[in-house]
């Protein structure tokens, strides 16, 4: 119990920290769409001009807060499920079951990761963003097009988070399946978080 | 072979897979066994193309709408409003909560931001003057589904987006249903206040009070004249009539009421980006599991099936209806829609139903589905905001179910309730 306990530690410190970070950058992004999509509708509306960049670089910052923040509401048990027969059954079966589709998720997650690399890694990543330029330097006078692998890595980035956070979650599940539960640090910020 | 996907995506959902990874794992799991690995890359492929998409981000602008509103206490002002108008009538906290709700929905387009915003103030308040929790619950619950069905609608933006309508057409078709669902709730509140005697909420207001309650509520009540009304006039499309009910949120917080700090920001932008987050990817996997639907055949095998059992549109929307009822049991709102609306649509607008009738007929009931037993999300919601048991709401909220199924039923078998509007403002044909 104590070794599972040890290696649950690093993966608790590492989740949490990192986790943060995301959620962090995702607030970033939801400011920035919102500061672009106004930006959108001033120029068009009121300059009469219709600027290039706002829509594409809002779902930039859109894909990048989905990739960053959902892992968050994945650890956190935010996710949408029906947990009936999990309740339903004697808390031991439903500990092995709860065990079980922390393994099919695994799986799901392990295969998305191999797919997501050799797309962002692929033919596809490779083209050009259609309006997303960045600076070269601060005189702002080379610019760089940014390329599609970087919209695409926010999907591969917070498949791997959620990898992370599923590991954690099994090893969680095991160690209260042995009886452990009451040693388990918490998780800060569980609670409901619904997608109708 | 593949057209058992859907059966096992149910087994993988009733014993409680998260319905993201079961609407991935049951299709990949058969595309495997089917020898089609390569088509599980698309599988990737269409999770990713389908959270990127310029109309879905209306979801996380509204959300965030919602919750600076919340935050910056126009919801107060709301039900202060709605209690000057309506607290002088027998069960008159019933009667605001419902009116609240109504008014609450035409800023935000979620029934469970309704149900934690409303339920936290109103449960107690209600229960405070003498009605039972579960009953106070219950009532929230039930009227919190007006929140999708009146614009904006988080919902209604996943239907047009995955069925390619107009977001504008929708919005403007759900305003008279929603209605409809808050007048038939107070009606079922009035017949049983008189019944069990509720008691009266505040002596009736003089109307210079209600001049001043309206007055505090003029800047929150304009939200929704300026997202509809832009989206209207051609001003904005439905996203940037979103980005701006932010802007619109965040200058009555600062600069009119001064209620929000500028450190509560991240805090609600993180709590709306986080819900924003779950929910694209939901439909980021629907979309994926939709391709899928129609690798498989699933359509033309489900309107085969339909029209077997009979060709009249009348009975087939009866069938339809119970159907979704009985999915929106199960499952949220949004994922049902993009599931079977690209399955069941194509088979009324073929037989005449306008598409945004039906896409009305199909929100609505899966909205309600929200609060129905067992699994209704927004019970759950009323659950853990008033800390009363899931079944026990559950049951108290049947009376106000039968109104709400009855309103399906007047959607369904009279066309002009949603169709008027945007008739009329020249949206639909």
């Amino acid at each position: 119990m104590s070794a599972l306990l040890a290696v649950l530690a690093p993966f608790r410190i590492v989740n949490e920290a990192v986790f943060k970070l995301g959620r962090g950058i995702g607030v970033i992004c939801v400011a920035a769409m919102v500061v672009a999509i106004l930006i959108q509708v001033f120029y068009r509306y009121v300059l009469n001009n219709a600027l290039p960049w706002p829509d594409e670089a809002a779902r930039f910052a859109m894909l990048w807060m989905t990739g960053l923040m959902a892992p968050t509401a994945f650890r956190r048990g935010g996710f949408v499920a029906i947990d009936m027969v999990v309740r339903m059954l004697p808390q031991k079966v439903g500990a092995l079951l709860s065990l079980f589709l922390l393994f099919v998720m695994l799986l799901v997650l392990v295969i998305s990761v191999q797919i997501g690399w050799s797309e962002v890694t692929g033919f596809g990543g490779k083209f050009a963003t259609a309006s997303l330029y960045v600076p070269l330097d601060l005189s702002f006078t080379e610019w760089f097009r940014v390329p599609r692998s970087w919209m695409m890595a926010s999907l591969l980035v917070g498949i791997i988070m959620m990898i992370s956070a599923n590991i954690e979650l099994i090893l969680r599940s095991v160690i209260s399946l042995l009886g452990g539960a009451d040693t388990l640090p918490e998780i800060p910020g569980a609670e409901n978080v619904g997608a109708e | 072979m593949l057209i058992w996907f859907l059966p096992l995506f149910l087994i993988f959902l009733m014993i409680g897979l998260p319905v993201v990874f079961g609407l991935l794992a049951a299709p990949g799991l058969l595309l495997w066994l089917n020898g089609q690995e390569r088509d599980i890359t698309l599988l990737y492929r269409n999770v990713y193309n389908g959270m990127d998409s310029f109309p879905l981000m209306a979801i996380p602008f509204f959300m965030l709408a919602g919750e600076l509103m919340n935050r910056g206490g126009i919801t107060m002002r709301l039900v202060e409003f709605a209690q000057a108008l309506m607290g002088h009538f027998r069960g008159g906290l019933a009667h605001v909560n419902i009116l609240s709700s109504m008014l609450f929905a035409g800023l935000s387009g979620s029934a469970v931001a309704d149900t934690s915003a409303l339920g936290s103030m109103l449960i107690p308040a209600m229960e405070k003057q003498g009605y039972s929790r579960r009953f106070a619950a219950a009532i929230t619950a039930a009227s919190s589904v007006i929140g999708p069905i009146i614009p904006p609608s988080g919902i209604m933006i996943i239907y047009a987006y995955v069925m390619g309508e107009s977001v504008a057409a929708l919005f403007l078709a759900g305003i008279v249903p929603g209605i409809l669902v808050g007048v038939g709730l107070m009606l079922m509140v009035k017949v049983m206040a008189d019944k069990y005697d509720f008691p009266i909420a505040s002596a009736k207001t003089t109307w210079g009070e209600r001049g001043q309650a309206s007055l505090k509520a003029f800047f929150p009540l304009m939200t929704p004249v300026i997202i509809l009304g832009g989206i209207l006039v051609g001003i904005f499309t439905p996203t940037e009539a979103a980005a701006v009910a932010v802007a619109y949120a965040l200058f009555i917080g600062f600069f009119v009421l001064r209620t929000l700090k500028v450190s509560e920001l991240p805090d609600i932008l993180g709590r709306a980006g986080i819900t924003s987050a779950v929910v694209l990817l939901l439909v980021g996997a629907a979309m994926a599991f939709k391709t899928v639907v129609s690798l498989s055949y699933a359509p033309q095998i489900m309107a085969d099936f339909m029209l077997s059992l009979s060709n009249n549109p009348l009975i087939l929307l009866l069938l339809i209806n119970l159907l979704l009822f009985v999915v929106g049991m199960f499952l949220d709102a949004g994922p049902a829609i993009i599931i079977l609306g690209p399955i069941l649509g194509p088979i009324f607008v073929d037989l005449g139903v306008d598409p945004i009738h039906f896409a009305i007929i199909m929100s609505v009931n899966l909205t309600v589905g929200l609060a129905t037993p067992p699994m209704g999300l927004v019970l759950f919601v009323a659950s853990s905001v008033s800390g009363e048991r899931v079944e026990r709401i559950a049951k108290a909220i049947l009376p106000f179910l039968a109104v709400e199924i009855f309103v399906i039923f007047l959607i369904t078998y009279v066309p002009a309730i949603s169709m008027t509007i945007p008739r009329l403002t020249g949206f639909v044909e």
